[in-house]
Parts: structure tokens; C-alpha cells; sequence
């Protein structure tokens, strides 16, 4: 486990850095850090938060799936197109995210569909039990933030929302 | 009229191996002789075999074998699950039934039971082959004061609720295979499917649907799942009553749901891990968008699965294939 004084250390040096994002891994603890996000998604209860300054984020959590962390980040880089959002639809819990009911059946919903407080977006599956999670807001979908397939922490935003 | 019924139906079994008079059981029951009679006449349709005896009385001589609402109701020993039952003969899903009444403000603990269904449900709109009147197939509505992220524990109780209610039935080499398959050696006998309603925070109902394969012969299976599929008769050379099966499977959840909401997942994790398929073995697991392989080691406190990977790491898993078929699943 590292130090609270080691991540800031370590925040600084990537903040002075040309470095975008950075991860470290060691006895079952991941860091990652990476520059000019909005938000950090945090999965573990257990978490440890360096407040870092403002647009480095911290994130530290158990090594779970470090593959698909990885890919979430480089997706959330890739998309940084500003989309115009006020609301986000989060996973209440880690699971498997699926877009669509099954793999041979459209997606619940894609981007520019109305969605109503009660529509169902998606599905998240942990230990076969299968969560349908609705929208919880009127509005309109505007990003599209996981794969069908992956994996998805605790808290970590699905769907980005502009309401209506 | 249905109050009346129960409590003629508990003192009946009560009294099952002498006569009880129709006038005792007129002031027991506070109605007359003749509403008495009649009441029999209704059991009798529901499948009781009554012996009427001149001043001696009537007695319970069989109960009934066919399952309805009422069957299932008389003699089951809950407080809260199964108060309510629906029973429908045939249905595409008990599951869909189940989500229908739980949208229309069903109580916490309603139970949907069918004889047949034309359209199981396996996970991810799998089918689960039940179309016979040999299995129990049924969903429970509940609604958990629990946050979300609790729930898949649910699926994992019921689990083991299922183990208990075979391993006192004598049945050997049952097995769980993380998270909820019931197995009798390698085969799959039983399948749990959870779906959930819930806001961030909130769950509004979760329908938890059980697919036991009963009195099913080899023969009933399709070809498709025939290796991996088995049944009680198969497993023991003996048919079960569907009617004292689902009665006996509601009172042991009931009984392990309040052991759950008042202490927790301990006790639930211990029963699990006696069962526990294929503990300290070397599998194929596909999580993600990777595929790899890890010895399993049990299951976590949240009910995760513990594996070690080959490099010495340990994870836990939430949602994973693992490569171990089995069960009525067909994939479509």
C-alpha cells in the first residue's frame, strides 16, 4: 500500500510531467492517475482518496481487472469531444455491463434515444443475478460510456444524460 | 372462506392418524355441520383423499399431489412466503409472470408456480427446457430492504437453500457451482435466475426464479442437454411430490432469508462453502474481455468468487464464464 504522501509525490511529478495517465500496480493495490477528466469513477469501499490537484485525479482500488480499467481510461481519453450532459447513469454495483437483453437483440437504448425515469438502459449481472437499471431521469442519451461485455465498478458512470 | 379452509386443513393434519367428528371440527371451526361437509367436497377436488367415517368422522388420507394455489397454501409451515401463490398451468415463463405482478404492487414473499413452461428462461434468454410437468418452476417475488449491490448474495442463499432441501431428501453429491448452478455430481439438476429492479440505491423488487428438475427420465430431455442435465428420479430411482417439494423448498428459503437479514452473509457463506464445486481446481475463466486460468479457492464475505492466477495473484470475481457446462440450457 502506498503512502498518502508517496501519491502526492507522485501526483506532483506526473502533474509536471508531459504524462497523460499513469498506473501502478503492487501487492494487490492499483493507482491510476490521469490529467484533464471531469470526474473519477471510485469502486472500492475501502478506498483511499488523495485529494489531488484539480485536474489530476486519483483513483486506488483493489486489482481487480486491471485489463478493463485500462481500457475504460483509453476510452474516456478517446471520447473527449465535448458532449453537452447533466446527468450520468452509474452502476449500482460491479458486474458485467450488456447493452442489449441478449447478444442477438438490439440495444435497450443508443445515442439520441428519449428516455424516461423508467426505462430500462441496460443490465449489469453480478453472481447471475441480472440488475435491470432504469434511467431515473427524463431526458435525452448523449454518450454511450461501456461496451457490452465489460466489466464495470461500483459507481462507475454507463450512460451520459441531457435532461429534459 | 379461504381462512376457514386453512384452518380445517391444519387441524386435519394435525389429527392425521385419528377421526376427528364433524361436530368437533363444526365447533372448532365455527360453522355448520353441512358447511363442514361441503369444505370436504372442495378438498376432495383439490386432490384430498378424505375417509368419512360414520360417528367416528373424517381423516386425512392422502394429500393431494397435484399442485394449485390451494395445495400449496394448505399445510405450508411460513409466516410471510407463499401467503400469496399464483399457479397457472401453463405459462411462456414463470419469471415474466412474476415481473407482471410484482409491477402491479405484488407483496414481498408472492410466489408464481407453473406446471409447464413454454419458454424457460436460462440466463441471457437462454432457454431452460421445462416444458413437462415433471420440475418445480417457479419465481418469488421479494423486496429486500438491502442496497443493490447486496442482492447477488441473494442468489447465492437461494442456492443453498436448494442443497439443504436435496441433501435431506438423501440425494448424493450435491454440489454448488459458483454462483447458483445445483449439481448431482457433474450434472445440473437445478438453475437460479435473479433479476433485479433497482435505483441507485433503492431496490423496487427482485424476481428470483428456481428450476428444479424432478421426476424427469432421461428420455424427457432433449438431446441438446441430455449429458449435462439430470434429475431427483434420475439421481435416486425415486419420484417426488412437485406439491411437497416447492412447500419444502418455501420454508427452508423463508427460514435462511431471516437468518440472512438478521446476521448477515456468514452463516449463508459456510453452508455455501460446504458445497462448493470443484474447490482447489485449476478452471478456464473468461471475465471481460480476457480469458485465462486460476485455481478456485472458495467464495469471498460479498459472495465474490476467490481465485488464484498462476502468477501467485489473487482476485475476486463478480461476474465470470467459467468453463464448466451444464444444466436444460440450450443456447439459441
Amino acid at each position: 500500500m502506498l503512502k498518502i504522501e508517496e501519491i502526492h509525490e507522485l501526483i506532483k511529478r506526473i502533474d509536471e510531467s508531459s504524462i497523460d495517465e499513469f498506473t501502478f500496480e503492487s501487492n494487490g493495490t492499483k493507482v491510476s492517475v490521469k490529467k484533464n477528466k471531469q470526474e473519477a469513477t471510485l469502486a472500492s469501499p475501502v478506498q483511499v482518496q488523495a485529494q489531488a490537484p484539480v485536474p489530476t485525479q486519483v483513483q486506488e482500488q483493489p486489482v481487480t481487472k486491471p485489463q478493463e480499467t485500462n481500457n475504460q481510461v483509453d476510452e474516456n481519453v478517446n471520447s473527449e469531444q465535448q458532449v453537452n450532459y447533466d446527468y450520468e447513469i452509474v452502476s449500482p454495483m460491479v458486474g458485467t455491463f450488456y447493452s442489449a437483453p441478449s447478444p442477438d437483440k438490439d440495444d435497450y437504448v443508443k445515442i439520441g434515444d428519449k428516455v424516461s425515469a423508467d426505462t430500462v438502459v441496460c443490465i449489469v449481472e453480478a453472481m447471475k443475478l441480472f440488475n435491470e437499471i432504469e434511467a431515473d431521469v427524463n431526458g435525452e442519451v448523449v454518450e454511450v460510456l461501456v461496451e457490452s461485455g465489460e466489466l464495470v465498478e461500483y459507481g462507475q458512470p454507463l450512460y451520459r444524460v441531457k435532461k429534459m | 372462506m379461504e381462512s376457514t379452509r386453512n384452518k380445517l386443513i391444519d387441524i386435519l393434519n394435525v389429527h392425521k392418524n385419528s377421526f376427528i367428528s364433524g361436530q368437533q371440527l363444526s365447533n372448532q371451526l365455527n360453522i355448520s355441520r353441512t358447511a363442514v361437509w361441503k369444505h370436504m367436497r372442495e378438498l376432495e377436488k383439490d386432490g384430498y383423499v378424505i375417509e368419512a367415517a360414520p360417528r367416528k368422522g373424517y381423516r386425512i388420507v392422502e394429500s393431494p399431489k397435484k399442485v394449485s394455489s390451494n395445495t400449496i397454501h394448505w399445510g405450508l409451515q411460513t409466516k410471510w412466503l407463499g401467503k400469496e401463490v399464483v399457479h397457472k398451468h401453463r405459462v411462456p415463463s414463470t419469471q415474466t409472470v412474476a415481473h407482471q405482478q410484482a409491477l402491479n404492487g405484488s407483496s414481498h414473499g408472492t410466489v408464481v408456480i407453473a406446471d409447464q413452461q413454454t419458454k424457460g428462461k436460462g440466463r441471457l434468454n437462454r432457454k431452460w427446457y421445462s416444458e413437462n410437468d415433471d420440475g418445480v418452476w417457479m419465481s418469488v417475488v421479494l423486496r429486500p430492504n438491502i442496497p443493490p449491490n447486496q442482492a447477488p448474495q441473494l442468489t447465492l442463499l437461494a442456492a443453498t437453500v436448494l442443497a439443504n432441501v436435496l441433501t435431506k431428501l438423501k440425494i448424493p453429491e450435491v454440489g454448488i457451482k459458483w454462483p447458483n448452478d445445483i449439481l448431482i455430481g457433474d450434472k445440473k439438476v437445478a438453475g437460479i435466475l435473479t433479476e433485479m429492479q433497482a435505483e441507485h440505491d433503492q431496490i423496487h423488487y427482485l424476481v428470483l426464479g428456481i428450476g428444479l428438475n424432478v421426476n424427469q427420465s432421461s428420455d424427457t430431455f432433449p438431446d441438446e442437454v441430455k449429458d449435462i442435465a439430470t434429475s431427483l428420479k434420475l439421481a435416486s430411482n425415486q419420484s417426488y411430490s412437485i406439491r411437497q417439494l416447492i412447500q419444502d423448498i418455501l420454508f427452508e428459503f423463508e427460514k435462511s432469508y431471516d437468518v440472512y437479514m438478521s446476521d448477515g452473509f456468514t452463516s449463508i457463506k459456510q453452508n455455501w462453502e460446504r458445497f462448493g464445486y470443484k474447490m482447489g481446481e485449476k478452471v478456464a475463466i473468461n471475465s471481460g474481455n480476457r480469458t485465462w486460468t486460476a485455481t478456485l479457492h472458495g467464495i469471498e464475505a460479498d459472495g465474490s468468487l476467490l481465485v488464484s492466477n498462476d502468477d501467485g495473484s489473487h482476485e475476486r470475481l463478480y461476474s465470470a464464464e467459467i468453463n464448466w457446462k451444464g444444466g436444460n440450457v440450450v443456447e439459441e
